[in-house]
């Protein structure tokens, strides 16, 4: 009987449910950037329902920068950002190989198992700033014991993103260590919704809600201040943190990289071959996008990409969430 | 007896051909004209090669053209022969020059919003508006806005915003665009007080079928100004258009409900008549619960409506309206089936309209997303069927009724949508021929019928006596319609005449000789 009331369930949605609405095109900086259906999932979806190969598709697919902004506006609730990854497994990357290669590699170094229970997988960006990591670690320290992980998956991240394989091993190695924790915070917003799936037991948390949460950053929050949300942690559990974050303009009254539809707007718009070093990305346009029309004092970003994007180009300063919090 | 192939590819622009999908296979359903033939292609390499000698690209792959092989109404499909997305509005004039040279057929699409086939091409180009779609001034003292044609009217909004401000009315889909809407109409709720999208143009810019750019208000290339606006892109490419602007507020929101659907338009007509509120607008599941949704923009509006006019309302509130469904089903067991049903609706819908993130402080922000991802969430599918009458208000409760019992007939589960839409005495030229009906004054009124489809498969022919039995509604009452083209081409006629059509017609091929720009959309 219910059935009747309902549209079919999530489950059985794909590329072929595709309406046609667009919705999820407004929420897509690439779109944004090329102002060309065929570079967004409605494109992709009403040209594979209508003859398309997913080669035909390559190019535009791999310019998805997987912000995942389209995953929560889709009222057909297709899973647009797994079709993506999708089309990406049907089509052969040249860095396949160097890819497997790094995830082997890794799998023969498993890291040891940790035994505090919170753990922090602070990702390639964060560890290049020795002194930014101190500081979270230390914040995140005052809070409960917790380690930062040895391992945290940046070959995985890479190669989920270019819709290669991750080998069995190498996903042991991952997670194996991460088992007797029972929270994980992770700066990586794209390992977020997986390692929800690989580790069942656990809560996964990104970075920025962590830090957010602490009353030493959030007190320092101020209403002219531009907070940017890292997209992709954020649309991965869309449905909690629009109301978590909503919470926190209330109360700090600060202003987020949020349009009308609460869908966050990244800072950088890079696909691919920018994140595999294969051209240079080209951020501008995007960060301008972000900032245009707003009168703010100062940028608050979750992920250091956003911080060097918004350095490139504003004239405010631009600091890091753990960088608000009192000495 | 079948047409021959060669009689439909000679079928002549402005004229109805003979339905060649199956004469034969429609016994009993009246139907008045089916998709267009698909264009010969006769003259497509010459302006393939054209085009690309002046620079634009064309793409013809199969990802391109299959993109666009429907609209949102899903029944008519059709595969251009090539597609180029509008760029600038000196690429669009070179296009269209081709293209009248060489007698190719040119769709325009923006949103592809359309349900009976009007943004699909059957052959020939489809010009992408969508690639036009950047804001080009906001100016804030003047409230004015200068944007490209091809923008959606959210992304308009995202921009506004930004600088506080909003724009008039559009239609509740967030997908729209600009130049798709201003020759459409454009129904917002606040219709009713601010008139349609196509009211708030004050001057657009028009790539001819010639290809002449010219730049056409009510006081500058005023006729053609007319033509364009409500003109169901028959004379030309809207590029860019000026709009007016207004300060952005959030929503004081009201809801009041009824189990009758005359009595709710009387109401809604009530508080249009007395510029009682601020939006005004008819949202009903099925005739059982039937919900009239007024709003406004200020306290001050607010409050003198609590005064003047709320005790006038014949509605009740969500309280009362449990109480009503509880004593009429208590008396009809044998609905219960029904009442289930709307039980359902109401807690699948409620909800959607309360999200917590637009809400602040009892007031509902950014109601265009509200409303339009709810109508994309409960109504969209990947086939839509959405037919319409407008009338004059005095006609209105009889269209609403007849049609209202035609979606009973047909399906078990549907909504109406309707709202009123002031009209501007100065604005009557742009009506003519157009979903304003002809004998409306002050206000028109639409109604939408639109099936839930529930997951059942229905053949394209049973939709389509659905549509006729609407479309005939409108016919006898001597309304008009929102959407035109495909089937409703031959509609055309029966609405308004010969002798209007006629007019129009021969405009059409002064304008545009070779019947090229959006043709079988109503010629
Ligand atoms: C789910 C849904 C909800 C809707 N809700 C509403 C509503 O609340 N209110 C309302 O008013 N309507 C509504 N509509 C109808 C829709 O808004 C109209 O059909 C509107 O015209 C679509 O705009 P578009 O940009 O998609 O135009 P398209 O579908 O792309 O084109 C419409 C017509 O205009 C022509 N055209 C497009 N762009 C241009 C241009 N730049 N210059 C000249 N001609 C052009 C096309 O050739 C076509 O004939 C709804 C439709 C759907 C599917
Ligand atoms: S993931 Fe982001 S970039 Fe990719 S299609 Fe979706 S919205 Fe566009
Ligand atoms: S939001 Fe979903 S249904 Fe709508 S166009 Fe995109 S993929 Fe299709």
């Amino acid at each position: 009987m219910l059935s009747l009331f309902q549209k079919t369930s999530a489950a059985h949605k794909s590329y072929s449910d595709c309406s046609g609405c667009g919705l999820c095109l407004l929420v897509c900086p690439v779109w944004h950037r090329k102002r060309d259906l065929q570079h967004s999932p409605q494109g992709w979806a009403k040209a594979l329902q209508h003859g398309a190969a997913p080669g035909d598709l390559a190019d535009a697919v791999q310019d998805c920068t997987l912000c995942r902004a389209c995953d929560p506006v889709c009222p057909e609730q297709i899973d647009i950002g797994a079709m993506i990854l999708k089309l990406r497994r049907q089509m052969a990357h040249p860095q396949t190989a160097a890819l497997q290669g790094r995830m082997a590699a890794q799998a023969r170094r498993p890291a040891p198992a940790h035994q505090e229970k919170t753990a922090l997988l602070a990702g390639a960006a964060l560890r290049a700033h020795p002194a930014l990591l101190n500081r979270i670690t230390a914040l995140l320290g005052k809070a409960g014991a917790f380690a930062v992980a040895h391992d945290d998956g940046a070959d995985i991240s890479l190669a989920l993103e270019a819709g290669v394989v991750v080998p069995p091993d190498r996903l042991a190695a991952l997670i194996e260590p991460l088992r007797r924790a029972d929270k994980i915070i992770v700066a990586d917003g794209l390992l977020l919704p997986y390692l929800a799936q690989w580790l069942p037991a656990a809560k996964i948390y990104s970075l920025g809600e962590t830090l957010s949460s602490l009353e030493a950053v959030r007190r320092n929050l101020r209403s002219t201040d531009l907070y940017m949300i890292e997209p992709r942690a954020y649309h991965a559990d869309y449905v909690r943190l629009v109301k978590y974050y909503d919470r926190l303009r209330r109360e700090r009254g600060c202003d987020f990289n949020l349009d009308l539809q609460r869908i966050a707007i990244p800072a950088t718009a890079r696909g691919l071959p920018q994140r595999l070093g294969l051209a240079m990305p080209d951020d501008d346009a995007q960060a301008h996008w972000v900032l245009h029309g707003r009168s703010i004092t100062r940028i608050v970003v979750e992920n250091l990409e956003d911080r060097a994007a918004f350095e490139k180009i504003s004239g405010v300063p631009v600091v890091h969430l753990a960088e608000l919090a009192d000495d | 007896m079948i047409p021959e192939i060669s009689d439909l590819a000679l079928t002549e622009p402005g004229t109805i051909g003979p339905c060649h999908v199956g004469p034969d296979a429609l016994q009993g359903i009246k139907r008045q004209q089916t998709n267009p033939t698909r264009w010969n292609g006769q003259g497509w390499h010459p302006f393939a090669a054209a085009l690309r000698d002046s620079g634009i690209e064309l793409r013809e792959n199969i990802a391109a053209c299959g993109t666009f092989a429907t609209d949102a109404g899903g029944t008519a499909y059709g595969l251009p022969h090539g597609v180029v997305i509008a760029r600038s509005t000196a690429q669009v004039a070179a296009l269209l020059k081709a293209a009248q040279q060489l007698r190719v057929p040119v769709t325009v699409r923006g949103g592809g919003l359309t349900t009976e086939g009007e943004s699909v091409a059957f052959g020939g180009v489809l010009l992408d508006m969508t690639g036009m779609s950047r804001v080009l001034h906001v100016d804030s003292a003047a409230l004015t806005v200068r944007t490209e044609g091809g923008i959606f009217w959210h992304s308009l909004a995202e921009e506004l915003r930004r600088y506080g401000m909003d724009y008039l009315s559009a239609p509740l889909n967030l997908t729209s665009s600009v130049g798709g809407t201003l020759g459409v109409g454009g129904i917002d709720v606040n219709s009713p007080r601010l008139g349609c999208s196509a009211d708030q143009a004050l001057s657009v810019q028009v790539v001819t079928p010639r290809g002449e750019i010219v730049e056409c208000s009510d006081t500058q290339n005023a006729e053609l100004f007319r033509r364009v606006i409500l003109g169901y892109g028959q004379f030309g490419v809207i590029t860019e258009a000026t709009l007016k602007i207004r300060r952005y507020t959030p929503l004081r929101m009201h809801y009041f409900y009824y189990d009758s659907l005359r009595t709710a338009v009387e109401d809604m007509q009530l508080l249009n008549r007395n510029d009682a509120s601020d939006y005004a607008g008819i949202l009903t599941i099925m005739d059982c619960a039937v919900n009239l949704l007024v709003a406004f923009d200020s306290d001050e509006r607010e409050a003198a409506f609590k005064e003047n006019w709320q005790v006038q309302l014949r509605g009740h509130g969500e309280a009362g309206f449990a109480l009503c469904m509880l004593r009429r089903y208590a008396l009809r067991p044998w609905k219960l089936p029904e009442a289930w049903y709307l039980l359902q609706r109401k807690r699948e819908l409620f909800p959607e309209f309360r999200r917590p993130e637009y809400l602040r402080d009892g007031l509902m922000h950014d109601r265009t997303v509200v409303f339009s991802r709810a109508v994309w969430k409960f109504w969209g599918s990947k086939q839509m069927v959405i037919p319409d009458l407008a009338t004059s208000a005095e006609k209105f409760v009889a269209a609403v009724e007849r049609g209202n019992a035609v979606c009973r007939k047909y399906f078990p589960h549907y909504t109406l949508y309707m709202v009123g839409i002031k009209l501007r005495a100065e604005h009557k030229p742009h009506y003519e021929m157009s979903c304003i009906p002809p004998d409306a004054e002050g206000w028109a009124y639409g109604c939408e019928f639109e099936p839930m489809m529930d997951d059942r498969v229905y053949s394209r022919d049973y939709l389509q006596s659905f549509k006729n039995a609407i479309y005939d509604i409108g016919v006898d009452l001597g309304g008009s319609y929102y959407r035109f083209g495909g089937m409703m081409k031959g509609y055309i006629r029966r609405v308004f005449g010969d002798e209007v059509v006629n007019r129009h017609l021969a405009m059409k091929r002064e304008a545009d000789p070779a019947m090229i720009l959006n043709r079988d959309v109503i010629f």
